[in-house]
């Protein structure tokens, strides 16, 4: 709201005050930033519903009719690619935040011999890049025999999710006020009492931003499945984004429309979760101090 | 079972004690905490440390994975030395790591900036998700995305370059060499939806207003306040975004191997791509592991840094 304004003039709703007038140029200046950002996305949406000679007689503004058949198009190519992402992603998302919470609740908790060692130990992983570990993992799921299966896909990424998910749900569940865990134990709750009806219901948010930040990471991992993954059906969306892109190098229509259904899971989870996210940011910075 | 039921139950004397019930606690040691931690150090152990040093140990050996691997000393690490694609490899990450903590964060910080001065919370929400929407798609439909833009006969930014009249300037901006790692850097421009952004943002929201009020009775202006209070503020996320920036280039990678094969003439060439390269390509398991270890101290080495330069500066800090 503008600062107390003047005797009111019907003609302008506002008058134009210095503070009015900085925000008027600040949200000109973000539009053009947001549009230019989402330039690639708009493009993306605006082909996938042309047809071939619609985008080579006007590449770049939207044509009439609408092609939406391409979306029925790309989803035949797209759906395994959905249906492996999707399966992928509730075990790896399930997986870390039991065994997340779990450990972060003990190790925020409870005191004991080792405690800062075990969570040095399980936070040292942080610093472990993903891809300086690649040779080494793919040896080992090699030589277990499971290349080119679901745990090849789930094994890694509930890996590193779970080391995210134990620092993040420690921190956070560090950080809840202890009068509610002192009050659960003077009331004679059980320690999976003060898990379950205690740390679970207050950690939602946080909850909410490991599944999402697991989310997130299954439609990113690009170099693992694309290493070890042969079978069409057990590709997640990033290596089946581009063996799609290879199936559909000129119908660009199908191809954008392919791309933007494979997106849609995740574009979905994050606008249904985006406060969770913004929150787990936050909390990382608590963490940092 | 939950393993957390595995808890020795509380003593009713213990729970009766209104007095500091933790410090109790502390005396007596929970048992049925190890058994709770189990499941997520045996993962992470056997999948995270374990392939990790297996590595470090085979990066000495001529590593034959399955068979018997010759131990070769140090003569992995001797032919990393004279690598030169290795080296060039860094050199380009080198760039990528300028821009990274530059331009890419100098313009998150703008906008951040841009989005507080906004006097409307409601604005300030609406842009700030659309601002991060890009960050819901894919990295590899991203990738794919730009590839699309920059290509040399359909894409949109040789088709712009035309449009206005300086069809000079049309490139093949993926297979030139002299453009190929600056096309790949400027996939996402204007670098907004990222951490750097959210970081910044949150950082920024969380100064509380009454210091902003304080600056402008004092007769601060914009630019002033940005300078004495903002950046000053601002300062104790740079740890956090360098250490962030560090991982980030060093695991660079997945978008040369998609858009470029590293090409043209080795100008998009990582340190991720002549791993892959080395293992995956020509085999030689122990020169692999030899280079991800090196790409591991590396990382340990900067994060180090960081973290302990972070905490010199500690003390005199505005916190």
């Amino acid at each position: 709201m503008a600062a107390a304004p003047a005797p009111p003039t019907r003609v302008r709703a506002r008058p134009l005050t210095p503070r009015r007038l900085t925000d008027l140029a600040a949200a000109a200046i973000l539009s053009c930033l947001a549009f230019v950002g989402l330039f690639p996305y708009l493009y993306m949406l605006e082909t996938a519903v042309k047809s071939n000679s619609q985008f080579s007689r006007n590449e770049a503004t939207p044509t009439w009719p609408f092609r939406f058949g391409n979306f029925a198009t790309a989803w035949h190519g797209v759906a395994p690619y959905l249906l492996s992402s999707i399966i992928v992603a509730a075990c790896v998302m399930s997986g870390c935040i039991l065994l997340g919470s779990v450990s972060g609740f003990v190790l925020a908790r409870y005191r004991f011999p080792g405690r800062n060692f075990f969570f040095g130990l399980i936070a040292l992983l942080l610093m472990v890049p993903n891809m300086a570990s690649l040779i080494p993992l793919f040896v080992l799921i090699r030589g277990l025999g499971l290349l080119n299966s679901y745990p090849d896909l789930i094994i890694p990424q509930l890996t590193t999710q779970t080391v995210f998910s134990v620092v993040l749900m420690k921190t956070y569940i560090g950080h809840l006020p202890g009068e509610l865990f002192d009050a659960a134990q003077i009331d004679g709750a059980s320690p999976a009492r003060t898990y379950w009806s205690i740390t679970l219901p207050l950690a939602r948010p946080i909850i909410g931003t490991v599944a999402l930040f697991s989310v997130i990471s299954v439609w990113s991992d690009y170099f693992w499945p694309e290493l070890t993954i042969v079978t069409n059906s057990l590709r997640t969306v990033p290596v089946g984004a581009q063996f799609f892109q290879g199936e559909l190098t000129t119908s660009y229509g199908p191809l954008f429309a392919g791309y933007l259904i494979a997106s849609l899971p995740l574009l979905i989870l994050f606008v249904a979760l985006a406060k969770n996210f913004l929150a787990g940011i936050e909390g990382g910075l608590a963490l940092d101090r | 079972m939950t393993p957390a039921a595995a808890f020795p139950a509380k003593t009713p004397e213990q729970g009766a004690a209104r007095s500091p019930v933790p410090r109790r606690r502390q005396r007596r040691i929970p048992w049925g905490v190890y058994l709770a931690l189990v499941p997520a150090l045996g993962l992470l152990g056997f999948f995270g440390y374990y392939p990790d040093i297996n590595g470090l140990v085979h990066s000495l050996t001529n590593w034959e994975p399955g068979f018997s691997s010759p131990f070769v000393g140090l003569a992995n690490y001797r032919a990393m030395w004279h690598d030169s694609l290795w080296w060039e490899s860094f050199a380009h990450i080198g760039i990528i790591f300028a821009v990274a903590v530059t331009a890419m964060w100098v313009i998150p910080l703008a906008a951040a900036e841009l989005l507080i001065t906004l006097s409307r919370p409601r604005w300030r929400l609406f842009f700030r998700y659309l601002l991060i929407v890009p960050l819901a798609f894919s990295p590899v439909i991203q990738v794919l995305t730009w590839q699309f833009i920059y290509d040399p006969n359909v894409g949109v930014l040789n088709g712009f370059l035309g449009q206005v009249g300086l069809t000079a300037l049309e490139k093949n901006w993926l297979g030139d060499p002299g453009t190929a790692l600056w096309a790949l850097i400027f996939i996402n421009f204007p670098w907004i939806a990222g951490l750097p952004f959210l970081i910044f943002s949150a950082g920024l929201q969380n100064i509380p207003g009454e210091i902003f009020d304080a600056a402008a009775i004092d007769g601060a202006g914009r630019w002033k306040r940005f300078l004495a209070i903002d950046l000053p503020l601002l300062l104790r996320q740079i740890k956090l975004l360098f250490f962030l920036a560090v991982v980030f280039v060093l695991q660079y990678g997945f978008a040369p191997y998609i858009a470029t094969q590293g090409g043209p003439d080795n100008a998009t060439t990582v340190p991720v791509l002549r791993i892959v390269g080395v293992a995956f390509d020509a085999g030689e398991w122990g020169y692999a592991a030899a280079l991800s270890t090196t790409l591991l101290v590396i990382m340990m080495l900067m994060s180090g840094l960081t973290l302990l330069a972070g905490r010199r500066r500690a003390p005199r800090g505005a916190r």
